[in-house]
Protein backbone atom coordinates (compact mmCIF):
# COMPACT_ATOMS: atom_id res chain seq x y z
CA UNK A 1 0.00 0.00 0.00
CA UNK A 2 1.43 3.27 -0.73
CA UNK A 3 2.38 5.83 1.91
CA UNK A 4 -0.16 8.04 1.27
CA UNK A 5 -3.29 5.66 1.70
CA UNK A 6 -1.71 4.55 4.57
CA UNK A 7 -1.25 8.10 5.65
CA UNK A 8 -5.27 8.60 4.71
CA UNK A 9 -5.96 5.42 6.72
CA UNK A 10 -4.34 6.63 9.50
CA UNK A 11 -6.26 10.15 9.39
CA UNK A 12 -9.07 8.35 9.67
CA UNK A 13 -8.14 6.07 12.54
CA UNK A 14 -7.17 9.44 14.56
CA UNK A 15 -10.53 11.17 13.63
CA UNK A 16 -12.82 8.25 14.62
CA UNK A 17 -11.15 8.31 18.05
CA UNK A 18 -8.89 5.21 17.77
CA UNK A 19 -5.92 4.62 20.09
CA UNK A 20 -2.76 4.41 18.19
CA UNK A 21 -0.25 0.96 19.59
CA UNK A 22 3.73 1.47 19.26
CA UNK A 23 3.14 -1.44 16.83
CA UNK A 24 0.43 0.05 14.70
CA UNK A 25 1.76 2.01 11.25
CA UNK A 26 2.12 5.98 11.54
CA UNK A 27 3.55 8.50 9.48
CA UNK A 28 6.83 9.18 10.61
CA UNK A 29 5.84 12.83 11.38
CA UNK A 30 3.46 11.71 13.96
CA UNK A 31 6.18 9.33 15.27
CA UNK A 32 8.93 12.09 15.16
CA UNK A 33 6.77 14.67 16.88
CA UNK A 34 5.52 12.80 19.81
CA UNK A 35 9.23 11.34 20.38
CA UNK A 36 10.47 14.95 20.90
CA UNK A 37 7.51 15.86 22.87
CA UNK A 38 7.64 12.67 25.33
CA UNK A 39 11.76 13.10 25.27
CA UNK A 40 11.40 16.52 26.66
CA UNK A 41 8.33 15.41 29.10
CA UNK A 42 10.68 12.46 30.52
CA UNK A 43 13.73 14.80 30.45
CA UNK A 44 11.54 17.61 32.31
CA UNK A 45 10.68 15.09 35.11
CA UNK A 46 14.33 14.19 35.60
CA UNK A 47 15.37 17.84 35.52
CA UNK A 48 12.54 18.60 37.43
CA UNK A 49 13.70 16.75 40.78
CA UNK A 50 17.15 18.88 41.04
CA UNK A 51 15.26 22.35 42.36
CA UNK A 52 13.87 19.74 44.90
CA UNK A 53 16.36 17.79 45.65
CA UNK A 54 18.17 20.65 46.79
CA UNK A 55 15.77 21.01 49.41
CA UNK A 56 16.01 17.08 50.59
CA UNK A 57 19.25 17.71 53.17
CA UNK A 58 17.78 21.14 54.12
CA UNK A 59 14.06 20.07 54.67
CA UNK A 60 12.74 21.41 58.50
CA UNK A 61 11.57 18.35 59.77
CA UNK A 62 12.45 14.46 59.48
CA UNK A 63 8.30 14.26 57.74
CA UNK A 64 9.22 17.37 55.22
CA UNK A 65 12.51 15.26 54.45
CA UNK A 66 10.72 11.90 53.89
CA UNK A 67 8.41 13.96 51.78
CA UNK A 68 10.40 15.27 49.69
CA UNK A 69 12.83 12.72 49.11
CA UNK A 70 9.42 10.34 47.77
CA UNK A 71 8.70 13.21 45.45
CA UNK A 72 12.39 13.65 44.18
CA UNK A 73 11.95 9.65 43.58
CA UNK A 74 8.07 10.03 42.19
CA UNK A 75 9.62 12.11 39.71
CA UNK A 76 12.99 10.02 38.50
CA UNK A 77 10.16 7.20 38.40
CA UNK A 78 8.49 9.45 35.74
CA UNK A 79 11.47 10.43 34.15
CA UNK A 80 12.07 6.44 33.40
CA UNK A 81 8.41 5.21 32.27
CA UNK A 82 8.55 7.79 29.89
CA UNK A 83 11.70 7.40 28.70
CA UNK A 84 10.86 3.53 27.92
CA UNK A 85 8.01 5.08 25.43
CA UNK A 86 10.31 7.37 23.85
CA UNK A 87 12.82 4.75 23.57
CA UNK A 88 10.10 2.96 21.50
CA UNK A 89 8.70 4.76 19.04
CA UNK A 90 12.56 5.98 18.70
CA UNK A 91 13.93 2.13 18.02
CA UNK A 92 12.93 2.40 14.33
CA UNK A 93 14.79 5.79 13.81
CA UNK A 94 17.76 4.07 15.69
CA UNK A 95 17.10 6.34 18.69
CA UNK A 96 18.80 4.63 22.23
CA UNK A 97 18.01 4.79 25.79
CA UNK A 98 21.59 6.55 25.57
CA UNK A 99 21.08 8.94 23.12
CA UNK A 100 17.68 10.30 25.20
CA UNK A 101 19.56 11.32 28.16
CA UNK A 102 22.59 12.44 26.45
CA UNK A 103 20.70 14.79 24.57
CA UNK A 104 20.05 16.92 27.50
CA UNK A 105 24.23 17.61 27.62
CA UNK A 106 24.37 18.50 23.82
CA UNK A 107 21.52 20.51 24.11
CA UNK A 108 19.45 18.40 21.59
CA UNK A 109 16.60 18.46 23.98
CA UNK A 110 14.81 20.96 25.89
CA UNK A 111 13.32 21.14 29.91
CA UNK A 112 11.10 23.26 31.04
CA UNK A 113 11.78 26.75 32.01
CA UNK A 114 10.50 26.54 35.69
CA UNK A 115 13.58 23.68 35.96
CA UNK A 116 16.45 26.23 35.16
CA UNK A 117 15.23 28.34 37.84
CA UNK A 118 17.02 28.34 41.70
CA UNK A 119 15.05 27.79 44.54
CA UNK A 120 16.73 29.65 46.92
CA UNK A 121 14.37 29.30 50.19
CA UNK A 122 11.62 26.52 51.72
CA UNK A 123 9.13 28.66 50.74
CA UNK A 124 10.36 27.99 46.90
CA UNK A 125 9.93 24.06 47.07
CA UNK A 126 6.74 24.37 48.62
CA UNK A 127 5.51 26.83 45.82
CA UNK A 128 7.49 24.55 43.49
CA UNK A 129 5.22 21.66 45.15
CA UNK A 130 1.98 23.63 44.96
CA UNK A 131 2.05 25.65 41.60
CA UNK A 132 4.84 24.63 39.65
CA UNK A 133 3.36 21.03 39.99
CA UNK A 134 -0.03 22.24 39.96
CA UNK A 135 1.02 23.57 36.25
CA UNK A 136 2.70 20.40 35.51
CA UNK A 137 -0.51 18.67 36.92
CA UNK A 138 -2.96 20.76 34.41
CA UNK A 139 -1.10 20.24 31.46
CA UNK A 140 -0.33 16.46 31.98
CA UNK A 141 -4.20 15.84 32.99
CA UNK A 142 -4.57 17.37 29.35
CA UNK A 143 -2.69 14.70 27.75
CA UNK A 144 -5.18 11.92 29.37
CA UNK A 145 -6.62 10.88 26.43
CA UNK A 146 -4.23 11.48 24.24
CA UNK A 147 -3.90 9.74 20.47
CA UNK A 148 -1.23 7.28 21.50
CA UNK A 149 -1.93 4.81 24.09
CA UNK A 150 1.46 3.76 25.57
CA UNK A 151 1.91 6.91 26.43
CA UNK A 152 -1.56 7.54 27.18
CA UNK A 153 -1.25 4.40 29.81
CA UNK A 154 1.78 5.83 31.28
CA UNK A 155 -0.02 9.58 31.92
CA UNK A 156 -2.34 7.39 34.01
CA UNK A 157 0.18 5.98 36.56
CA UNK A 158 1.89 9.61 36.75
CA UNK A 159 -1.18 11.62 37.50
CA UNK A 160 -2.24 9.04 40.46
CA UNK A 161 1.35 9.84 41.64
CA UNK A 162 0.90 13.83 41.14
CA UNK A 163 -2.43 13.92 43.36
CA UNK A 164 0.29 12.84 46.38
CA UNK A 165 2.63 15.83 45.44
CA UNK A 166 -0.41 17.96 44.88
CA UNK A 167 -1.17 17.22 48.43
CA UNK A 168 2.66 17.47 49.69
CA UNK A 169 2.76 20.84 48.27
CA UNK A 170 0.01 22.66 49.57
CA UNK A 171 1.04 20.88 53.22
CA UNK A 172 4.08 22.50 52.67
CA UNK A 173 2.17 26.35 51.80
CA UNK A 174 -0.30 25.63 54.12
CA UNK A 175 2.43 25.45 57.39
CA UNK A 176 4.39 28.85 55.91
CA UNK A 177 0.38 30.64 55.53
CA UNK A 178 -0.53 29.78 58.91
CA UNK A 179 2.66 30.65 60.57
CA UNK A 180 4.93 33.86 61.26
CA UNK A 181 5.03 36.90 59.60
CA UNK A 182 8.54 35.79 58.29
CA UNK A 183 7.57 33.30 57.05
CA UNK A 184 4.30 34.32 54.98
CA UNK A 185 6.85 36.95 53.98
CA UNK A 186 9.10 34.03 52.74
CA UNK A 187 5.98 32.54 50.62
CA UNK A 188 4.87 35.70 49.27
CA UNK A 189 8.95 36.61 48.14
CA UNK A 190 8.60 32.92 46.85
CA UNK A 191 5.72 33.63 44.32
CA UNK A 192 6.79 36.75 43.27
CA UNK A 193 10.08 35.01 41.84
CA UNK A 194 8.34 32.27 40.56
CA UNK A 195 4.78 34.13 39.04
CA UNK A 196 6.71 34.65 35.99
CA UNK A 197 8.04 31.39 35.03
CA UNK A 198 4.68 29.53 35.99
CA UNK A 199 2.98 32.23 33.19
CA UNK A 200 5.58 31.16 30.84
CA UNK A 201 5.33 27.77 31.06
CA UNK A 202 2.46 27.07 29.27
CA UNK A 203 4.29 28.19 26.34
CA UNK A 204 3.36 30.81 24.00
CA UNK A 205 -0.33 31.98 23.42
CA UNK A 206 -0.17 31.15 19.79
CA UNK A 207 0.02 28.47 18.16
CA UNK A 208 2.71 26.81 16.89
CA UNK A 209 3.17 24.86 13.62
CA UNK A 210 4.11 21.54 15.42
CA UNK A 211 1.13 22.42 18.07
CA UNK A 212 -0.48 22.78 15.29
CA UNK A 213 -0.10 19.19 14.04
CA UNK A 214 -0.20 17.67 17.03
CA UNK A 215 -3.70 18.64 17.97
CA UNK A 216 -4.09 17.39 14.21
CA UNK A 217 -3.18 13.94 14.92
CA UNK A 218 -5.21 14.03 18.65
CA UNK A 219 -1.59 13.86 20.25
CA UNK A 220 -2.91 16.99 22.43
CA UNK A 221 -6.20 18.77 22.20
CA UNK A 222 -5.87 21.69 24.11
CA UNK A 223 -4.11 24.64 23.55
CA UNK A 224 -1.47 25.99 25.50
CA UNK A 225 -3.75 29.60 26.52
CA UNK A 226 -6.42 27.11 27.31
CA UNK A 227 -4.28 25.41 29.87
CA UNK A 228 -2.98 28.25 31.28
CA UNK A 229 -6.37 30.16 31.86
CA UNK A 230 -7.87 26.74 33.42
CA UNK A 231 -4.63 26.74 35.52
CA UNK A 232 -5.35 30.78 36.53
CA UNK A 233 -8.98 30.10 37.23
CA UNK A 234 -8.13 27.10 39.59
CA UNK A 235 -4.88 28.79 41.41
CA UNK A 236 -5.48 32.52 41.46
CA UNK A 237 -8.48 32.31 43.85
CA UNK A 238 -6.55 29.93 46.16
CA UNK A 239 -3.50 31.97 46.14
CA UNK A 240 -5.25 34.99 47.13
CA UNK A 241 -7.68 32.89 49.76
CA UNK A 242 -4.42 32.84 51.85
CA UNK A 243 -3.58 36.70 51.72
CA UNK A 244 -0.94 36.50 49.21
CA UNK A 245 -0.75 39.01 46.13
CA UNK A 246 0.03 37.64 42.29
CA UNK A 247 2.72 39.96 41.36
CA UNK A 248 0.84 41.30 38.29
CA UNK A 249 -1.11 44.28 38.58
CA UNK A 250 -2.65 43.48 35.56
CA UNK A 251 -3.82 40.25 36.34
CA UNK A 252 -7.95 40.35 36.06
CA UNK A 253 -10.90 38.49 35.11
CA UNK A 254 -12.29 40.23 32.23
CA UNK A 255 -16.33 39.01 32.89
CA UNK A 256 -17.40 39.75 29.07
CA UNK A 257 -14.55 37.52 27.73
CA UNK A 258 -14.61 34.96 30.20
CA UNK A 259 -10.81 34.92 30.34
CA UNK A 260 -7.97 35.96 32.81
CA UNK A 261 -6.13 39.02 31.81
CA UNK A 262 -2.16 38.75 32.55
CA UNK A 263 1.02 40.69 31.70
CA UNK A 264 2.82 38.92 29.31
CA UNK A 265 6.25 37.58 30.82
CA UNK A 266 9.47 38.54 28.37
CA UNK A 267 8.66 35.66 25.99
CA UNK A 268 12.11 36.10 24.48
CA UNK A 269 14.31 36.34 27.19
CA UNK A 270 12.54 32.58 28.81
CA UNK A 271 12.87 31.30 25.40
CA UNK A 272 16.58 31.79 24.79
CA UNK A 273 16.59 30.83 28.44
CA UNK A 274 15.46 27.34 27.76
CA UNK A 275 16.81 27.36 24.46
CA UNK A 276 20.27 28.02 25.14
CA UNK A 277 20.10 26.82 28.37
CA UNK A 278 21.25 30.29 30.27
CA UNK A 279 19.18 29.94 32.98
CA UNK A 280 20.30 30.86 36.99
CA UNK A 281 20.84 26.72 37.96
CA UNK A 282 20.97 25.43 34.11
CA UNK A 283 24.32 24.52 33.66
CA UNK A 284 24.97 23.64 37.40
CA UNK A 285 22.15 21.08 37.03
CA UNK A 286 22.92 19.43 33.22
CA UNK A 287 26.54 19.07 35.16
CA UNK A 288 25.69 17.26 37.90
CA UNK A 289 23.05 15.02 35.48
CA UNK A 290 26.47 14.75 32.93
CA UNK A 291 28.18 13.88 36.35
CA UNK A 292 25.47 11.12 37.61
CA UNK A 293 25.45 9.97 34.50
CA UNK A 294 28.97 9.65 33.40
CA UNK A 295 29.99 8.54 36.90
CA UNK A 296 27.65 5.70 37.45
CA UNK A 297 28.67 4.54 33.50
CA UNK A 298 30.80 1.65 35.47
CA UNK A 299 27.26 0.17 37.10
CA UNK A 300 25.59 0.42 33.75
CA UNK A 301 28.52 -2.19 32.92
CA UNK A 302 28.67 -4.33 36.13
CA UNK A 303 25.32 -4.95 35.39
CA UNK A 304 25.78 -6.12 31.32
CA UNK A 305 27.54 -9.08 33.65
CA UNK A 306 25.18 -10.07 36.80
CA UNK A 307 23.88 -13.15 36.17
CA UNK A 308 19.81 -14.29 36.50
CA UNK A 309 19.60 -14.92 40.29
CA UNK A 310 16.66 -15.30 41.83
CA UNK A 311 15.74 -12.72 44.11
CA UNK A 312 15.71 -14.23 48.10
CA UNK A 313 18.56 -16.56 46.99
CA UNK B 1 31.60 2.34 29.02
CA UNK B 2 28.70 4.19 26.92
CA UNK B 3 25.48 2.21 27.16
CA UNK B 4 25.29 2.75 23.73
CA UNK B 5 27.93 0.13 23.23
CA UNK B 6 26.02 -1.74 25.86
CA UNK B 7 23.15 -2.27 23.28
CA UNK B 8 21.99 -5.55 22.54
CA UNK B 9 22.68 -6.30 26.69
CA UNK B 10 20.12 -4.15 27.87
CA UNK B 11 16.65 -5.65 27.11
CA UNK B 12 13.53 -4.25 27.58
CA UNK B 13 11.20 -6.36 30.35
CA UNK B 14 7.46 -6.22 30.60
CA UNK B 15 6.18 -6.33 34.18
CA UNK B 16 3.50 -8.13 35.68
CA UNK B 17 2.44 -7.54 39.50
CA UNK B 18 0.30 -9.73 41.52
CA UNK B 19 -1.40 -7.29 44.50
CA UNK B 20 -2.85 -10.28 46.58
CA UNK B 21 -2.58 -14.23 46.69
CA UNK B 22 -6.23 -13.94 45.25
CA UNK B 23 -5.68 -11.94 42.40
CA UNK B 24 -4.06 -12.96 38.67
CA UNK B 25 -0.65 -11.09 37.93
CA UNK B 26 -1.84 -7.59 36.30
CA UNK B 27 0.60 -5.73 33.69
CA UNK B 28 1.67 -2.26 34.73
CA UNK B 29 4.57 -1.61 32.18
CA UNK B 30 7.93 -1.73 31.36
CA UNK B 31 11.59 -1.57 32.29
CA UNK B 32 14.95 -1.69 30.79
CA UNK B 33 17.67 -4.05 32.48
CA UNK B 34 20.57 -6.06 31.55
CA UNK B 35 19.61 -8.96 33.23
CA UNK B 36 15.87 -10.63 34.76
CA UNK B 37 17.32 -9.93 38.66
CA UNK B 38 17.82 -6.24 37.71
CA UNK B 39 14.52 -6.11 36.20
CA UNK B 40 12.77 -7.31 39.03
CA UNK B 41 14.34 -5.03 41.29
CA UNK B 42 13.78 -1.76 38.90
CA UNK B 43 10.11 -3.22 38.48
CA UNK B 44 9.75 -2.59 42.07
CA UNK B 45 11.32 0.54 42.18
CA UNK B 46 9.29 1.80 39.41
CA UNK B 47 5.50 0.28 39.61
CA UNK B 48 5.76 -0.55 44.01
CA UNK B 49 6.50 2.59 45.46
CA UNK B 50 3.61 2.80 47.00
CA UNK B 51 1.01 -0.59 46.62
CA UNK B 52 1.49 -3.64 48.34
CA UNK B 53 1.85 -6.69 45.98
CA UNK B 54 3.00 -10.09 46.90
CA UNK B 55 4.71 -11.29 43.67
CA UNK B 56 6.12 -9.80 40.42
CA UNK B 57 6.79 -11.52 36.97
CA UNK B 58 9.40 -9.61 34.16
CA UNK B 59 9.36 -11.21 30.67
CA UNK B 60 11.66 -10.33 27.99
CA UNK B 61 9.64 -8.54 25.66
CA UNK B 62 10.54 -10.43 22.65
CA UNK B 63 9.11 -13.28 24.45
CA UNK B 64 5.73 -12.36 24.61
CA UNK B 65 3.18 -13.61 21.66
CA UNK B 66 0.49 -11.16 21.03
CA UNK B 67 -2.03 -11.09 18.52
CA UNK B 68 -1.67 -8.25 15.91
CA UNK B 69 -3.92 -5.40 16.83
CA UNK B 70 -5.11 -4.61 13.14
CA UNK B 71 -7.05 -8.10 12.97
CA UNK B 72 -10.04 -7.02 14.90
CA UNK B 73 -11.58 -10.18 13.10
CA UNK B 74 -9.95 -12.09 15.23
CA UNK B 75 -12.01 -10.59 18.15
CA UNK B 76 -15.29 -10.43 16.48
CA UNK B 77 -18.43 -11.64 17.96
CA UNK B 78 -20.27 -12.43 14.93
CA UNK B 79 -23.66 -12.50 16.24
CA UNK B 80 -25.20 -11.94 19.67
CA UNK B 81 -24.26 -13.72 22.46
CA UNK B 82 -26.70 -12.58 24.65
CA UNK B 83 -27.63 -16.46 25.63
CA UNK B 84 -23.94 -16.11 26.92
CA UNK B 85 -24.39 -13.53 29.70
CA UNK B 86 -26.71 -12.92 32.37
CA UNK B 87 -28.17 -10.33 30.98
CA UNK B 88 -29.89 -12.57 28.15
CA UNK B 89 -31.89 -13.81 30.84
CA UNK B 90 -33.07 -10.77 32.17
CA UNK B 91 -36.68 -11.55 32.08
CA UNK B 92 -36.62 -14.78 34.99
CA UNK B 93 -37.22 -12.11 37.53
CA UNK B 94 -40.75 -11.15 35.56
CA UNK B 95 -41.24 -15.25 35.27
CA UNK B 96 -40.67 -16.02 38.77
CA UNK B 97 -43.03 -12.84 39.94
CA UNK B 98 -45.66 -15.30 38.95
CA UNK B 99 -44.51 -18.17 41.36
CA UNK B 100 -44.45 -15.30 44.19
CA UNK B 101 -40.41 -15.45 44.10
CA UNK B 102 -37.41 -12.77 43.19
CA UNK B 103 -34.46 -13.08 41.14
CA UNK B 104 -31.33 -15.27 42.38
CA UNK B 105 -28.34 -14.12 41.96
CA UNK B 106 -24.48 -15.48 42.73
CA UNK B 107 -23.52 -12.63 44.80
CA UNK B 108 -26.69 -13.92 47.11
CA UNK B 109 -25.49 -16.99 47.37
CA UNK B 110 -21.75 -15.45 48.47
CA UNK B 111 -23.61 -13.68 50.75
CA UNK B 112 -24.88 -16.62 52.40
CA UNK B 113 -22.18 -18.54 52.55
CA UNK B 114 -19.99 -14.90 54.11
CA UNK B 115 -23.09 -14.96 56.93
CA UNK B 116 -21.53 -17.89 58.13
CA UNK B 117 -23.66 -20.43 60.39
Amino acid sequence: MDSERLHEQFMERIRRGEKIEATDWMPDDYRKLLLKFIQMHGVSEIMGAFPEKEWVPKAPTLRRKLGIMSKVQDEMGHGQLLLRVAEELGAPLGVTREQLITDIFTGRTKFHNVFHMASPTWADAGVIGWLVDGAAIVSQAALLDTSYAPYARVLKRICAEESFHMQHGESIILSLAEGTQAQRQMLQDALNRWWDSLIFFFGPPEISESARRMMEYRIREKTNEELRQKFLSRYVPRIRSLGLTVPDPNLHFDESTGKWVYTQPDWEKFGRMVRDNTGPKSQERIALRRQAHEGQAWVREAMTRSTAVPVGV
Amino acid sequence: MQLKEAEGLYHPYEVFVQYDHLAHHQHVGSVLAASPDIALQLARENFLRRDKAVNIWVVRKDHIHATPYDVPEFFANEFDKDYRRVDGYADNARRWKAFKQKALHIEDIVNDLEKGG
